[in-house]
Order: C-alpha cells, then sequence, then structure tokens
C-alpha cells in the first residue's frame, strides 16, 4: 500500500511539466476503468461507467502536479538562478536538495547573511557541483523545472513524513477508490488534473471536457493541531476523512455535504469536517466552468504542507478511500 | 526594415486606451480589407479576421488593441482635470506629459499633465514621486465650465508622443504595448494574401480588447473560437538596462523576439516552448527564452478557456514599457514577424496538435 504511494510521489511532475506522471497515474489505474483519456493541457480523465437509469456525472478532482523551481538564469560560474512553481516556502526549502525533470541534483542555497524575512526567490541559486556555465548547460537549461528531492518515511503509527503529499496522496486515494469499486451508479469521472499550484488551472478545461453534475476536489488540507497555526483551524490529523465546507476559493454546495456526512455515518467511515479560513482547491472551478457543477471536497488532514516534510497519518487516507468509493457506489448523492 | 513598420506608425499615433479600441480597429479594418475569408466583430468589440485553411484544426493568433490610458475622474472649480489609471502604470512616468483627452467619436484635445512647481513643493515632498490623486491635466481651460466644453467625466488621455527612429534600427513611441503585435498580424495576412497562400490551419487572426485591465477580450474571444492552437504576440518588459542584475534582466533587445516559458498568467506546455524555438532555429530566426517569470497576457485565459487550449506567447522586448516613450528595435520587429509567419504557415502535422 505505501509502496503505490511512495512510486507516485517519486515521479518528478512540476506545473505544465505532468507528462510523466501522467503516464504512471494512467498506467496504474487503467485495469480499473472502462477508458482513459488526456485533454490538450494534459488532464488524464479516466471513465467508469455506471449501471443505474438515470445518471449524473460525478467528477472527482486530484492534481498531479507539485510546487517546484523553474529554472531562469545561469550564471558565469555555473550556479544556476531559478524562480518558484508555485508557493514555496523558502524557509523550509533552504538548503534542500532539488531534482530537476531530468534527475540532475543540486542543492538549493540562499545567497549569504540574507536575513530570514528577505529569504524570496531572487535571493537563491542552485549549486549543481560544477565550476563553468558550460557544464551547468549540459545539465539543465533555462525553463527547465524542478522540485525538492522527494522522500517518504515512516514515523510512530501510521503517519509517514516527507514530499510531496500534495497532492499525490489525492492521486492515490483515487487510484485505489477505482480499484474498489466494481459497479458503480453513476458515471464516475477519476481526474488526475495538471497546473493546480499555480491556480486551479487544469481543472478547468477537465471540467469543461467533462461537463460534471458533481465535482469533488479530493486534496490535502493542513490540520490545526499543530503549535501556532494562528487561525482556528479545525481540522485533526488522525480523525478521519475531512468534508469541505468551504476554503477562500469554493463555499461548498451544502446539499453534497450534508450527503457526504450521512454516507460517511452509514458506512462507519471516519469523518470530520473541514472549515478551511485560507487556500484554494479545484473545487472552485468544478463549481464554476461552464454551467457549473455541484462541488465540494474529501481532504486529507497534512501537517506542515508545502514543505519537505510534510506530516500524514494513513488512516485518514484509508477513510477518504473508503469515502470515495462509498459515493461512486450511491444513487442518490 | 518590415513594411509593417510604417503602418505600427499609424497604429501607435491612434487613440485606443482600454474599452476605448474603436480608433485602432479602424486603422485594423481599412488596412485589411479584402485580405481575408471572413471577419466578425463581437459584442465587446474583438475583431476576428479568418482566413479559412485546408484542414479544420484552428490557429489562434492573437493581438490586444487597447494600450495602457488614463480616465478623467473629475473635473475642479478652476478647470482642472483629475484622473484615475487605466491599466499599470508606475506613477514617475506621468508628471509632465503630453496628452490626447478625449473619446471615441470626439476631437482630442491636448493637455499635459502638470503637478506643484518644485518652488512650491514642502521639504516632505520634494524628491518624491507625486502621488496620483495629487497630480491634475491642464488643458488650458479657465473654469469648470469652460473645460465642460471638451471634455465630460469618463473621457480617456492617452499619451501625445512621436514616432521616431534613432539609432541603429531602434524605435521609440507610444502604445508599442501591443500595437506591434497588431501590426505583425496585419503583415501576416497581408503575406498570405499577396502570395495566395492556403494555410494547413484555419486561421483566426484576432485583434483583441481589454487586455490591460482583465483581459476580458482574450477570454471572450477565445471561448467564441474555440481554437487547438493559439499564438500571442505581445510586448514585454526587457531590463537590460544599467542596474539591474545579470540574472534579473527578462531578455536582451536585438536577439530576437522572446519566448515564454512562464509567466504570472500562464505555465507553458513544454511542446509548445519547444515548437516555438525550434521553428526559429529551423528557420534561421533569432528568438530567445524569456529569462525571468513576471507579468502576464492574454495567453492565461486563451490556455484555460473551453477544454484547454495549447498556447504558446512570443514576444518583442521592449524598453520603458507603459511609458510614453516605448523602445524596441525594428530587426525584433522583422524576426518577430518572420516567426509569426511560419508558425501560421506551419503544416498541422508538424506542430503539437497533431
Amino acid at each position: 500500500m505505501i509502496n503505490d504511494l511512495k512510486a507516485i510521489m517519486n515521479v518528478p511532475g512540476a506545473p505544465s511539466r505532468e507528462a510523466l506522471i501522467a503516464d504512471k497515474l494512467s498506467e496504474m489505474i487503467k485495469p480499473y476503468v472502462d477508458e482513459v483519456n488526456k485533454d490538450p493541457l494534459g488532464n488524464v480523465i479516466a471513465v467508469k461507467h455506471g449501471k443505474a437509469k438515470e445518471k449524473q456525472k460525478i467528477m472527482f478532482c486530484a492534481h498531479m502536479d507539485e510546487i517546484g523551481f523553474i529554472v531562469t538564469y545561469i550564471q558565469d560560474n555555473g550556479l544556476v538562478r531559478v524562480t518558484s512553481a508555485g508557493y514555496i516556502d523558502y524557509i523550509a526549502a533552504s538548503n534542500c536538495r532539488v531534482r530537476f525533470e531530468n534527475g540532475t541534483v543540486g542543492v538549493l542555497c540562499p545567497e549569504g547573511k540574507t536575513e530570514p524575512k528577505d529569504l524570496k526567490a531572487d535571493k537563491f541559486y542552485i549549486d549543481l557541483g560544477v565550476k563553468t556555465k558550460k557544464e551547468a548547460e549540459r545539465r539543465v537549461k533555462i525553463g527547465m523545472t524542478g522540485a525538492v528531492v522527494p522522500s517518504c518515511v515512516k514515523l510512530a503509527g501510521k503517519r509517514y513524513a516527507g514530499r510531496p503529499f500534495d497532492d499525490r496522496v489525492g492521486c492515490y486515494i483515487l487510484v485505489e477508490a477505482a480499484k474498489k469499486v466494481k459497479a458503480p451508479a453513476n458515471d464516475i469521472y477519476f481526474v488526475f488534473s495538471v497546473q493546480e499550484e499555480v491556480g486551479c488551472r487544469g481543472s478547468r478545461t477537465a471540467s469543461f471536457n467533462v461537463r460534471p453534475d458533481i465535482g469533488i476536489a479530493v486534496d490535502v488540507t493542513p490540520s490545526g493541531d499543530v503549535v501556532g497555526t494562528g487561525t482556528n483551524l479545525c481540522v485533526k490529523l488522525g480523525d478521519g476523512a475531512a468534508i469541505k465546507v468551504k476554503d477562500n476559493s469554493v463555499m461548498c454546495d451544502q446539499k453534497l455535504v450534508a450527503s457526504l456526512h450521512e454516507l460517511a455515518k452509514k458506512k462507519n467511515i471516519p469523518y470530520q469536517t473541514e472549515v478551511l479560513t485560507y487556500g484554494g482547491t479545484d473545487a472552485s472551478s468544478m463549481q464554476t466552468v461552464a454551467g457549473g457543477s455541484r462541488a465540494g471536497g474529501i481532504s486529507i488532514p497534512i501537517r506542515f504542507c508545502h514543505t519537505p516534510n510534510e506530516i500524514i497519518d494513513m488512516t485518514d487516507v484509508e477513510a477518504c478511500v473508503d469515502l470515495v468509493a462509498a459515493v461512486c457506489e450511491e444513487k442518490d448523492i | 526594415m518590415a513594411k509593417g513598420i510604417e503602418l505600427l506608425e499609424k497604429l501607435c499615433q491612434a487613440f485606443g486606451p482600454t474599452s476605448c479600441e474603436y480608433d485602432v480597429a479602424d486603422v485594423i479594418c481599412e488596412q485589411l480589407e479584402g485580405k481575408y475569408d471572413e471577419h466578425t466583430v463581437d459584442f465587446i468589440g474583438d475583431h476576428v479576421f479568418r482566413i479559412k485553411g485546408k484542414t479544420d484544426k484552428k490557429l489562434m493568433l492573437s493581438a490586444h488593441m487597447d494600450e495602457v490610458g488614463l480616465m478623467i475622474s473629475g473635473i475642479d472649480e478652476h478647470g482642472y482635470l483629475h484622473f484615475q489609471p487605466v491599466g499599470g502604470f508606475d506613477v514617475k512616468v506621468l508628471c509632465g506629459r503630453k496628452l490626447f483627452v478625449g473619446n471615441y467619436g470626439k476631437e482630442k484635445i491636448s493637455g499635459l499633465i502638470a503637478s506643484k512647481a518644485i518652488h512650491q513643493q514642502s521639504a516632505e515632498e520634494r524628491g518624491k514621486a507625486t502621488p496620483i490623486d495629487k497630480m491634475y491635466i491642464d488643458i488650458g481651460a479657465t473654469s469648470k465650465e469652460d473645460a465642460e466644453k471638451y471634455v465630460e467625466v469618463g473621457d480617456y488621455a492617452v499619451f501625445d508622443s512621436d514616432f521616431v527612429k534613432f539609432g541603429d534600427g531602434m524605435i521609440k513611441g507610444k502604445a508599442v504595448d501591443d500595437r506591434l503585435g497588431c501590426a505583425i498580424l496585419c503583415d501576416v495576412i497581408d503575406y498570405i494574401h499577396e502570395n495566395k497562400i492556403v494555410p494547413d490551419f484555419d486561421l483566426y487572426f484576432c485583434f483583441t480588447v481589454r487586455e490591460e485591465v482583465g483581459r476580458s477580450g482574450a477570454l471572450v474571444t477565445a471561448n467564441r473560437i474555440q481554437p487547438d492552437m493559439a499564438l500571442v504576440l505581445e510586448a514585454t518588459a526587457v531590463g537590460d538596462i544599467a542596474d539591474t542584475p545579470d540574472h534579473k534582466r527578462v531578455a536582451d533587445t536585438g536577439k530576437g523576439p522572446t519566448v515564454s516559458f512562464m509567466d504570472n498568467g500562464t505555465a507553458y506546455l513544454p511542446e509548445m516552448v519547444d515548437f516555438a524555438m525550434g521553428l526559429g532555429e529551423k528557420h534561421n530566426i533569432p528568438c530567445q527564452l524569456k529569462r525571468y517569470v513576471s507579468g502576464g497576457n492574454d495567453a492565461g485565459h486563451i490556455h484555460k478557456s473551453s477544454g484547454g487550449v495549447k498556447t504558446i506567447a512570443v514576444s518583442c522586448p521592449t524598453r520603458y514599457i507603459h511609458s510614453a516613450s516605448c523602445v524596441f528595435n525594428s530587426a525584433d520587429y522583422d524576426s518577430m514577424y518572420r516567426l509569426a509567419r511560419q508558425t501560421a504557415l506551419c503544416p498541422v502535422d508538424e506542430t503539437p496538435v497533431k
């Protein structure tokens, strides 16, 4: 189980560079669905047809892209300048190893004597271990992307630390749910979206192509059970699948929220309510594209999101798999 | 020098702030008369000229007609005009500038941006940029009533700035962003018309409105056409000026148009970046990657419109963009024109759309 998740986390995929992870996920989900398609921006759309007479289209969306860096300039001494692709916490990323899409590894270093408050993209460079621009250009080029080296280590119990759980754990949940569901009631669209980290762009075109009746984002949500979050976050790590009510990008469909609560209760799936005071998800674009859809989210609690050591609890992940599968099998949502 | 430069001069001199692009559209329509298969204008003013292709694959080529400008927000008792920016301005480029004030269908009158003379400034005010609400436009009126004979609230103002050739192929003018893209689109249409070419792609030449504020023109146009591929022609900031360190320079003037891999509105698909750079290499057209991630353009809306559009943005390096004196190199214009032409005439199966 965890090995499948690790395999998904290990494939690079910065925003707009999701081709490799798209291939990986297509291959993983293919045996369990009726068809797998790709749209012009690279979204993977896997369909499992339902058996009910009057069917709805239910779209689950987990994003494939991870936050990363993009090369902007190579200096004469071979040091590489980058900028962010998605929101990077530069204090957390300082002096971490970065892997580029072709496998080249370097270290992300802040310019000397930079105050912590000044740690921004333009104060950083990547040291590839080379001495000249020429040597660097043999390894990376302008426009190439990278990300902090992926990792996943076990902590106590069923908790794991590493990256990128955001949102490869959501992708993993969709694959596991597709395996579990034998005969869905409605038409189910499992979508692995691109470019969420730069503004939920991929899910826009995917929703246009799918035209769902119901859109459910499966993404991580920050848990409030750590020191000094500064805001009132109600989600707790290990307390089960988080059913989204709102974040900064979406007010979820209240009937859908109620249905998800009822379903979780009925099936004895541990769940909690998510009211997020910031952030955004693909639910926002599913809700408003074309004629719109009833949108919501099933979220995985996460600590230290967007850092090299995000922490998740596999009991939450299992609950999310069960809840997604339960939605697929339920006719009236 | 590309012949389009003459047209560009006309386009740059036209009065066309955001949402008031009619004069620019008139110049374009006159220029393109009889050279297309179909011409449509939508309800917000986007002009689309179609040249039918051999296939049904649609290529959208787009440039925006609007320029940054000012909107008159009040007229005071002395006949001075107060204003708000329409589009992104550095207030430092405004002081002392000559302007044309007016609106569509109205005579444009001269004005200039004035503010307190240095003698009257307090110690605190000296050496600082005057904020916009302390600047005003002087149209030579003697009173509110006098000013109201010429101007009403809601009218616009744009820079009054000559189109000047100087140095080795350098050109200075206002509104280069993005009349330059418009001129290139016209040049490409001219070329196709003169040589009686039937392109592979079904071509949609789009002259969009309202890029400088919200980009709604491109959004509407892209959703209407639903193209398979899009090329956005733009002007981009350069940063190849004194005191900018090398790694913060966006591009170099004279080294050809820039191809973007990422900006604040779009993360361009790698196959599109490779396609544009590869086309340049194949046809010996100098091109450069835009090196700094900043700004945005119509591609931001186009690529995520309808079911998704493979989009690339190609821009002319332009110094002092969004000022009265934008400066670019005519050799870059020429290279950008050739790259746009090669893209328009590229066989579909040699592009990422195949």
